[in-house]
């Protein structure tokens, strides 16, 4: 990176830039936070006003809690769905870019998972997974095999059904997000390389791949803690079940918190992921260096 | 040019957003308004006589247009003086979650409706219930029965149950006719069911099908007998009784195909009630809220008559089964509220009969002071002849020991992911009693 | 790629191709569509409604199922924190972008660590904040926390530190300070990401129902996603008139999408500029 001088003068610009927004997070995100750290101290019931310390007691439990572990491999499947979701939508933004018709239309398609209701996705999934008369078993029958997974009605594939549908929901998301970096690759950018003789695979992987780099690390950093915290398509569709073979640490946090009633404990857990998200993050943040290109 | 235009389209939509704010902005106002200097200006209790209106908010899980709405029409009609709202939550986490919150403040929840024992305890321990068995002006052993016992936290009403709760078998009839099957007698078993619905099954129609909410009935029923752990203070968890009726319910499901498929039920969605109605099925386990879609048969046209089983217990021998039902919709007055005395006023009334309206989606009064026989007629106006008399009157309207499930939900959810397990056929039998037990032991130690 | 050449007949086939894959992407737009149009007795029975029943949809704008309010307090939640989180997160995005000052990279961490916490667990300091505050159960409860996107923040510095710094620099040079650079500069040429983040951002506030279900308790001042919330009946689900209302409250987010898309698009002409 080239150190441009002028960015250093006027420093107080930066925090008056900064200022407004710092406000509003201080108020609405670090101090609840702080609030919530101090809880993991406590046997706080939910919406129950006695409260005693119980030192580390909560970390204890945690670490000796069967379920914990289990939602954390549930977790780490879970998050397999964000790096295949984001070169597929690498691939769709580099087409519908340009080399489409109808690109209004075809953006709109691919777009209309995201903000489709939950309740007819969570349906419709549920009916081509159905594992004895569904559309995709139906298919995988036909094609000669002969025992088709049971999807969601199985504990050993649930969560990687889940992973299909999390991929297919992310991708009209990721998809726009990848659109407008596109348009900052500038069209000479493309011609100078196809000029000088390379071929689409290279311009797209040599060329166009390094020059969105600064949103594909946006996107990694940000899907990663977004799908460790997001349940909601699993809570439609199999709310953690069966037999919670799709319970990730952030519903087990949930219920733990609303249906328990444990809100010292949830607070715990979800420090811990925390913990985790932020260690993924800062490896990132150094790694980043290799190869994001601003 | 073109960046003109476009602040100009930005500037329009932040235009488009303040005059939004502004008309709500006023609605705002009088929100936040009424609900703090109104509450304080009514000073505590004399509802009525200082001629000021007192405002009380209902909370409960029944849809406004099921009955709520009407209770609380006929009761504002009738008392100018003090003003009900009636405000629904979905009794799921979420909505609990959103009541729980709301009673906190002591502001907007005057009156809440808790539709477990494990929620109400809840309440209770976060101090925002009123113990009501410290009023001297209603009896609620007295005017509920012995049902109403089930309900008392620490020797103390909480809430009153204002409602019959019940829980029982659905059955087609006319099915039953065309195969030659009697009405079952009451204390029929799981292996005379077992039978009656390989009997019943055919193409496309299920000999049973169970809703979710009655799934574990049978489970429920037999360690509210057994008690939840033995004189060692270990788990009971592990007996025969649930080892015998889990393996009944395989049996149906992977010999006998005469219910569906674990896995199927699950994914499918299925929707029983529906399908019941739509001859899909010959038997269904289920609550009083099938009355509601069975009455409708506008929407749900059927041309048998429905007739009624309880809920079979495991084995004939079995003792101290205790039947589902009881009584259930315990109304609390929020210990927070500022309007406590014009609550317990209206707790009364809806409990002596304000409530009625609600008869007909399957809702009777569990108090003595309803006749029981309006509340029946209210139930089944119109309808009289889709249903089997005699069983009706002896399976629902008949007087069966009862319980209320006090397992914690912890417990529950972990039994249930080994049951899963069971019927989705990765877990043999006795592990899953043992694992069950297990966990039971390691949430109880 | 000159667009006024005729068809090509690769690109009409990898249209065909994307249009296959499309269709399968808008599965279950169809199936709320259709599933608004039948009866009680048919849903999940069948993928087309055995005759178009109108019925469903009238009454989600009527009587107990009034939409209207719902839907104008959505507007005006998902409006307000949209243009506020949009411009707030482009001002403190260029902060961290473009001004080298103490502590950047640090604060900046902290920004990001804050997206990590799991909402459910500041629930209840936000609560009593907001009891506090006395925006508990008004529409603030809402907007004020929406205003403030640490995505936005995020997204909008990954694109501003796209734009060439030698632009930049020339006006810097030229006497223009920070704030002129940032406005006549920066945000004309982030249009495209800008307007992303809208589209985003909207979706966001237009869906949101955990917030709403725990700080908004008045009926009349429920946003749609509580709304939708009414056809949960006690034992079963009213699909028919979820998926009507469903897809009601899907049109403004279609919209927003389309008035998003034209910007998206315009960023190409003005992409010209980094050569």
């Amino acid at each position: 990176m080239k150190r441009h001088s002028w960015m250093r003068k006027q420093q107080w610009a930066g925090y008056a830039f900064i200022l407004p927004n710092m406000v509003g997070i201080l108020l609405f995100f670090i101090i609840p936070a702080l609030f919530s750290f101090g809880l993991m101290f406590t046997n706080y019931q939910f919406a129950n006003p006695n409260v005693s310390f119980t030192g580390l007691d909560n970390l204890k439990r945690m670490f000796q809690d069967d379920q914990f572990y289990r939602a954390i491999q549930h977790t780490a499947i879970f998050l397999l769905s964000v790096p295949v979701s984001l070169v597929l939508a690498f691939l769709v933004a580099l087409v519908l870019n340009r080399s489409v018709y109808l690109k209004g239309l075809l953006r709109g398609m691919f777009f209309l998972p995201y903000i489709s209701s939950g309740v007819a996705v969570a349906f419709v999934w549920m009916l081509l997974f159905q594992p004895s008369h569904g559309p995709i078993n139906e298919a995988l029958r036909w094609i000669g095999i002969a025992s088709p997974p049971g999807w969601f009605a199985d504990s050993d594939t649930a969560m990687y059904a889940i992973d299909i549908v999390q991929v297919w929901f992310m991708l009209g998301y990721n998809m726009i997000i990848y659109l407008a970096a596109l348009q900052e690759v500038s069209a000479e950018q493309m011609e100078a390389a196809t000029i000088d003789g390379a071929g689409k695979g290279t311009i797209t992987w040599k060329i166009v791949w390094p020059l969105v780099s600064p949103t594909t690390f946006l996107l990694l950093v940000t899907g990663l803690i977004m799908t460790m915290k997001s349940f909601a398509i699993i809570q439609a569709i199999t709310q953690g079940g069966p037999s919670g073979s799709t319970t990730i640490l952030s519903l087990y946090v949930y219920k733990t918190a609303f249906s328990y009633y444990e809100m010292g404990y949830a607070s715990t857990v979800s420090w811990f992921l925390f913990a985790v998200i932020l260690v993924i993050t800062i490896v990132q943040w150094i790694g980043q260096k290799r190869w994001v290109h601003y | 040019m073109r960046k003109s235009k476009w602040w100009m389209a930005s500037m329009s939509v932040v235009l488009t957003a303040g005059l939004l704010a502004g008309c709500g902005g006023n609605g705002d106002a009088k929100e936040g308004g009424a609900s703090s200097p109104s509450g304080s200006s009514e000073s505590s209790g004399n509802s009525g006589s200082s001629g000021s209106k007192t405002k009380l908010t209902l909370w409960g899980a029944v849809p406004a247009e099921a009955g709520p709405q009407a209770v609380i029409d006929a009761w504002n009609s009738e008392n100018p003086d003090i003003e009900v709202e009636y405000l629904r939550y979905v009794n799921d986490d979420g909505g609990n979650l959103k009541l729980d919150t709301a009673l906190m403040t002591g502001q907007d929840a005057d009156l809440f409706i808790s539709y477990s024992l494990t929620r109400l305890q809840k309440r209770v321990d976060a101090g925002v219930a009123l113990d009501l068995s410290a009023k001297t002006d209603y009896d609620i052993d007295a005017q509920m029965g012995p049902d109403a016992a089930l309900w008392k936290i620490d020797g103390k009403y909480y809430g009153m149950p204002t409602k019959k709760n019940m829980s029982f078998i659905w059955l087609n009839k006319q099915m039953l006719d065309d195969a030659g099957l009697p009405i079952p007698p009451l204390d029929w078993t799981w292996d005379d069911l077992k039978a009656y619905a390989a009997k019943l099954k055919k193409d496309n129609v299920y000999g049973l099908l169970q809703h979710d909410s009655s799934y574990t009935a049978t489970l429920d029923g037999t360690i509210a007998g057994l008690g939840d752990t033995n004189a060692e203070g270990k788990s009971n968890f592990n007996n025969e009784l649930w080892k015998s009726h889990l393996q009944t319910l395989h049996d149906m499901m992977f010999v006998d195909k005469s219910t569906p498929e674990y896995g199927e039920q699950l994914t499918s969605k299925m929707p029983v009630d529906t399908m019941f109605l739509k001859g899909e099925a010959a038997m269904l386990s289920a609550g009083e809220f099938i009355f509601r879609n069975a009455n409708n048969l506008a929407e749900f046209p059927h041309d048998f008559q429905i007739a009624f089983a309880t809920v079979p217990r495991v084995t004939a021998d079995q003792k101290d089964f205790k039947y589902p039902g009881g009584l259930g919709d315990a109304l609390s007055v929020n210990a927070k509220s500022k309007n406590q005395d014009a609550a317990w006023k209206f707790a009364k009334w809806y409990a002596d009969g304000g409530m009625l309206p609600m008869a007909s989606g399957g809702r009777l009064p569990s108090s003595k002071s309803v006749s029981s026989d309006e509340a029946i007629k209210l139930l089944l106006q119109g309808v009289e002849n889709m249903y089997d008399v005699d069983s009706l009157n002896k399976v629902v309207f008949g007087s069966f020991e009862s319980f209320q499930l006090s397992i914690p939900q912890q417990v529950i959810d972990a039994r249930k992911e080994e049951y899963e397990k069971y019927f989705l056929n990765k877990q043999d039998l006795d592990t899953t009693l043992a694992n069950m037990a297990k966990r039971h032991e390691e949430f109880i130690k | 790629m000159n667009p006024t050449a005729g068809l090509s007949k690769s690109r009409l086939l990898v249209t065909v191709l994307m249009l296959v894959a499309g269709a399968f992407m808008i599965v279950p737009f169809l199936w709320m569509i259709s599933t608004s149009f039948q009866s009680a007795s048919e849903v999940f029975s069948r993928w087309l409604p055995s005759k178009l029943d109108w019925s469903n949809h009238k009454r989600i704008w009527t009587g107990n199922y009034n939409f209207v309010p719902y839907y104008m307090n959505s507007l005006k939640v998902s409006l307000i924190s949209t243009a506020g989180a949009v411009f707030l997160s482009a001002f403190a995005a260029y902060g961290f972008a473009r001004v080298e000052f103490k502590g950047r990279n640090a604060l900046f961490l902290v920004y990001l660590s804050m997206m990590m916490i799991p909402p459910q667990v500041i629930f209840v300091p936000k609560f009593i904040m907001f009891n506090w505050m006395n925006i508990y159960n008004t529409h603030w409860a809402l907007i004020l926390p929406g205003m403030f996107s640490i995505f936005g923040v995020f997204m909008l510095r990954q694109f501003f530190m796209g734009v060439p710094r030698e632009i930049t620099e020339s006006a810097f040079l030229d006497g223009a300070g920070h704030f002129k650079i940032f406005f006549r500069l920066i945000l004309p040429l982030a249009k495209p990401a800008l307007a992303t983040f809208a589209i985003i951002d909207f979706s966001w506030h237009w869906n949101d129902y955990e917030n709403a279900l725990v700080f908004l308790t008045s009926p009349k001042l429920y946003t749609i996603p509580l709304g939708l919330q009414n056809f949960i009946l006690e034992n079963n689900v009213d699909y028919n008139g979820m998926m009507a209302a469903s897809s009601a409250a899907i049109v403004p987010m279609i919209a927003i999408f389309l008035l998003g898309q034209k910007y998206i698009i315009q960023g190409i002409a003005s992409s010209a500029v980094k050569g």
